[in-house]
């Protein structure tokens, strides 16, 4: 195994301009991070997400100055833009962002990296009662520099009782050799709701690790769509703890491989608690010689009784040389459950094919139709019109058209 | 319009057609009828040009041109429909998507605009009508959960919106009510004009009573063993299809 030397480096210069008190914490975390390393192909939950190779880089701490406003705001959100790490501007709301990061305890190597470094973040908390009464949108960019850099983000989101929002954690990036890990610690009081969409639309080149951590108290719902188009190496961790009774969530997501991305999702739901109800449905299109890997877990723990839970995962593989590692995964140790779950593997239907190609549609576009007609499930899922067009338009969908029968 | 001449075709390493000929001229409506398996909707699929059939020997020109150098989507935007026995279901593509698309496409071919979403509507309604097919199974995904019946209306409903120059209609009849079979012989029968023709594949009589055909052949053993008129087909209907086998 390698030294890390050049984290070590990277690191010692980093404490230096930090006061003691800051420094104490950080260093404990980093000593972790030398301890267990990036996590490799040994450690189970990432046979196929080596990050070993991350050990000779040598990333910057990014330190540079954020300037240039990128085009990709929603018109209908607020937002928060953080380029490579850093804040863009004085946010419209100042308590959307925090300087202090807490810290809790990291799961793996890439985690205690995080939290050695971690610069402040998204910080949403919302008051009893209270609605966002706009979403949130969160653009983090990543743009490549004179040499290679990494950034390392903690955030938190936490709703109180009854209080909702919707927010959206938008990943860009040009592809520049980069290494950028967030942590989400995301909180939801009593009967609270969090509409949540994580969107990776980078372009091939950087490493992206992210993990969101959420917590359910009695009766909060949790909605997420998850969507990767592309990217470089990417890891995203969901995980859902359903810790008090009448919590529900619903978790969808679609992940579109391309030419030189490694899309790994690993999404965990954890029943801690009777009565509570989960849904995941994912759906992968992988093409060219990539590997996507997807690993859906639900988790009963004992006294968990009347869960329900579902978990459904299909890929559609476009080429021979696709691969795909999807895994549905179920963990019961409750008697009084109801729990589904499948996962298919499928080709684009060449019947299917033929026929479009048979009313005059040529083969580029019909193949996009049967591709968008397999998203659709997760598509449908995105109730936000111009983040919905945003997406279809990038994976170079058609527009559905539905008739008005009144017109 | 087509000519068809010795054409030799394969499936699977199988020769299906044995040097078949056949020549149709514009306005004319035949029939093709013959027995289970005998290669009438390998027929059908080669001129569409559907992947999966080697064309061994033979040629087929559509005015005048080689049809089997163009590509399935190109031949629809020349004008050739094909009305399938066993029409696909395709969730998640909406029946009204399809039309749009295949419509879209069809211009772009002609050099055309895209046709305004208006007249698109009107277009489509008015057609749906005369099927009498609900405009709201439109928005459902293409042949989503239709019966038999409804899943060959609706490939008479894409002819009628699509206004091809040769319709091939494979046993587009069979599986149908009485009704049904009256709405599609109509939808038939609407598109027939002095510019068109139309090949009509059937095992049933009943059709050609409403769509008088021109000409009637037996397609037996890969090749049309017969040709005639109306009245061939009544012969078959009592005869079968045992003494032309012999033959
Ligand atoms: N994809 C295929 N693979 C193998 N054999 C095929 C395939 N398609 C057709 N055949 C064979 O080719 C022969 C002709 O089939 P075709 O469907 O053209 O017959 P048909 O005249 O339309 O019959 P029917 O009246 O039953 O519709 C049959 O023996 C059939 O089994
Ligand atoms: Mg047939």
């Amino acid at each position: 195994m390698s030294d890390l030397a050049t984290y070590s480096a990277q690191f010692e210069r980093f404490a230096n301009a930090l006061t003691a008190a800051e420094r104490a914490p950080r260093s404990v975390q980093f000593s972790r991070f030398l301890a267990s390393g990036f996590p490799d192909k040994h450690v189970e939950d990432w046979r196929y997400s080596d990050l070993s190779a991350l050990n000779e880089h040598n990333y910057e701490p990014d330190v540079a100055a954020a300037d240039h406003l990128p085009e990709a705001l929603l018109a209908d959100a607020d937002a928060l833009v953080y380029v490579n790490g850093r804040l863009l501007g004085e946010p419209k709301h100042g308590q959307w962002h925090s300087d202090t990061s807490e810290l809790p305890p990291p799961a793996t190597g890439v985690d205690a990296l995080n939290a050695a470094f971690a610069s402040g973040g998204l910080r949403l908390r919302m008051d009893r009662g209270t609605v966002l009464d706009k979403p949130l949108q969160v653009l983090f960019v990543s743009r490549a520099e004179a040499q290679a850099t990494m950034s390392h983000q903690r955030h938190l989101i936490e709703l109180g009782d009854d209080a909702q929002a919707k927010v959206l954690l938008d990943f860009a990036g040009d592809g520049g050799e980069r290494l950028a890990t967030h942590f989400f610690d995301v909180r939801l009081g009593r009967n609270a709701k969090l509409t949540l969409y994580r969107v990776q639309n980078e372009a091939a080149g950087g490493t992206l690790v992210t993990r969101i951590d959420t917590r359910l108290s009695r009766d909060a719902k949790f909605e997420a769509v998850t969507i990767d188009l592309g990217g470089g190496f990417t890891r995203h961790d969901l995980d859902v703890s359903l810790a008090e009774s009448g919590a529900e969530t619903t978790i969808a997501g679609l992940y579109a491989q391309a030419k030189g991305s490694h899309i790994d999702n690993h999404v965990r739901a954890v029943h801690a608690a009777p009565h509570c109800t989960s849904r995941m449905n994912y759906r992968g299109l992988v093409d060219e010689k990539t590997k996507a890997v997807f690993n859906g877990k639900v988790v009963v723990q004992p006294g968990a009784q009347k869960t329900d839970s579902e978990q459904r995962i299909a890929n559609l593989l476009l080429s021979r040389k696709a691969e795909v590692n999807a895994k549905p995964d179920l963990e019961i140790y409750a008697d009084d459950v109801k729990c589904a779950h499948g996962a298919t593997v499928g080709q684009l239907d060449e019947i299917a094919l033929a026929y479009l190609r048979s009313r005059g549609i040529d083969k580029d576009t019909a193949r996009a139709m049967l591709l968008r007609a397999f998203a659709l499930q997760i598509l449908d899922r995105i109730e936000w019109p111009a983040l919905r067009a945003r997406i279809e338009a990038a994976l170079h969908l058609p527009a559905e058209l539905s008739l008005d029968t009144d017109a | 319009m087509l000519e068809i001449t010795n054409l030799h075709a394969r499936v699977e390493e199988k020769e299906i057609l044995k040097g078949l000929n056949l020549s149709i001229r514009p306005g004319e409506v035949h029939a093709i009828m013959g027995p289970n398996g005998a290669g009438k909707s390998t027929l059908s699929n080669v001129i569409a040009g559907r992947e999966g059939y080697e064309v061994t020997d033979g040629t087929i020109a559509f005015e005048g041109r080689d049809l089997l150098a163009l590509d399935p989507e190109i031949r629809a935007c020349e004008g050739i429909f094909l009305g399938f026995q066993y029409p696909v279901e395709i969730p998640g593509v909406s029946n009204m998507t399809l039309l749009k698309a295949a419509i879209n496409a069809r211009r772009k071919h002609a050099g055309e605009t895209e046709i305004p979403p208006n007249d698109f509507l009107a277009w489509v309604r008015d057609r749906a009508k005369l099927v009498k097919i609900d405009p709201k199974m439109l928005s459902r995904g293409v042949n989503e959960g239709f019966s038999g019946g409804e899943k060959k209306r609706n490939e008479i409903l894409q002819m009628l919106v699509l206004q091809p120059r040769l319709m091939i209609l494979d046993e587009t009849d069979s599986g149908l009510d009485i009704d049904a079979l009256k709405i599609v012989s109509d939808g038939i029968n609407a598109l027939r004009g002095p510019e068109r023709a139309t090949v009509l594949v059937t095992h049933y009589q009943r059709l050609l009573d409403y769509v008088q055909p021109d000409f009637v052949h037996v397609l037996a053993r890969g090749r049309i063993v017969r040709s005639g008129g109306p009245e061939l087909a009544k012969e078959l209907e009592e005869k079968g299809y045992g003494w032309l086998e012999a033959a």
